[in-house]
């Protein structure tokens, strides 16, 4: 998942990783630590990684104004039409599950220009054909200020990318290993597939290196558990 | 306050307090304001104070926005200095000047388990104990007894 999103990450460009988020962090890192040397890399609380001086408030005044190129959320449930959940599963008032909660995410689904969604669980709780409660919409009305949006979701199964137009996901490319009649199965929607969906390259042995070593190691101030059981060989 | 994005969500519908207005300033957009969170009091903790009430605060947290927001604000800190100098080097962090602090007392340790940047660490042991211990109402009870009220 790490080598998915960072292949996805342009150099120069200004990206962000939110809070509770060790596998984008990586996947930043591990860009930033090759092809990408001159993005500008915001982790949220890292010591070595956050440029702000004032609170979380700066971030969030800094993402309104719409300065961030990519921006990665999650959802408890993330469905066909890119919609995601963070709210709470089954009846609003009387819920099944409550999960945090959305914070800035209905903000930083609109505003920073693409925005890469992650899930490492992809099962059919999880991948949903419609979400119960909309923190962050995959798509709105075109009177609602919105320059950026949903732009792949990456999942430990495959990459969807979105398709704006027709506000849907569509399967880009398979992990290694997975064929398409188990990724239905472990899906609670119907796939549909872009032409050209092919198979996620497997990592590099130089991108496995940095892994393994340079990203760790950062990855290891905010996340030392994470950085502990996550990049065995 | 009007804030980017959220039109659209299903803010619109759980929160009704949240308004969606045409932006005056380009009326073909539409706009959602929240109303302001206004405390009745705040509770801060400080890495270092003034006589005066003056704060130096953790410059990743929003504590100075916090105080600025609510009526009342007590704050604790892990020590009092002598002078605005010797607050500036006490650490990396905002001042809060004292207009804003109601009262403040000296807790040297008042964050644990959680952590005073450039002091002291976060005690994850301690806030996986915590957490354990906060499954029910008979474990918890201990938690406090031993801890809070021993």
């Amino acid at each position: 998942m790490a080598c998915a999103i960072a292949r996805e990450v342009r150099d120069g460009e200004t990206l962000a990783v939110g809070t509770l988020a060790p596998i984008p962090a990586s996947g930043a890192l591990l860009a930033h630590f090759t092809h990408a040397p001159r993005a500008t890399v915001v982790i949220l609380n890292h010591p070595d990684f956050w440029p702000f001086g004032n609170g979380s408030k700066e971030f969030y005044d800094y993402a309104q104004r719409g300065k961030f190129d990519l921006f990665f959320l999650s959802g408890g449930q993330i469905d066909r039409h890119g919609n995601l959940n963070l709210i709470t599963v089954g009846d609003h008032a009387r819920p099944k599950v409550r999960f945090p909660g959305g914070a800035g995410a209905a903000m930083l689904y609109y505003l920073p220009r693409r925005v890469i969604v992650f899930r490492a669980e992809h099962t059919p709780r999880s991948l949903v054909e419609r979400v119960d409660t909309v923190a962050s919409p995959g798509s709105t009305p075109p009177d609602v200020v919105r320059p950026g949006g949903p732009w792949k979701v990456v999942t430990p199964r495959c990459t969807f990318r979105f398709e704006r137009a027709q506000a849907r996901l569509v399967v880009e490319a398979l992990h290694p290993g997975v064929t398409r009649a188990e990724l239905q199965r472990e899906t609670g929607f119907a796939l549909e597939y872009d032409p050209q969906a092919g198979v996620t390259p497997e990592p590099s042995v130089g991108e496995l290196e940095v892994l393994r070593t340079r990203v760790r190691e950062a990855v290891a101030r905010i996340y030392p558990r994470y950085a502990e059981s996550a990049f065995q060989a | 306050m009007p804030v980017a994005g959220h039109v659209g969500s299903d803010y619109d519908r759980l929160r009704p307090e949240f308004r969606v207005i045409p932006n005056p300033f380009a009326p073909a957009e539409r706009l959602m304001l929240v109303p302001p969170i206004r405390p009745d009091v705040a509770l801060i903790h400080a890495i270092a104070a003034t006589a005066d009430g003056t704060l130096l605060l953790d410059h990743m947290e929003d504590d100075a926005l916090l105080a600025q927001a609510s009526r009342v604000v007590v704050a604790s800190t892990e020590r009092v200095v002598g002078s605005r100098e010797a607050l500036r080097a006490a650490g990396d962090g905002v001042l809060l000047p004292g207009i804003h602090v109601s009262a403040f007392v000296e807790a040297a340790g008042g964050a644990r388990p959680t952590l005073v940047r450039g002091v002291y660490p976060a005690d994850a042991r301690h806030i996986e104990e915590y957490v354990a211990a906060s499954a029910d109402d008979a474990t918890f009870k201990r938690y406090l007894d031993r801890y809070v009220h021993g």
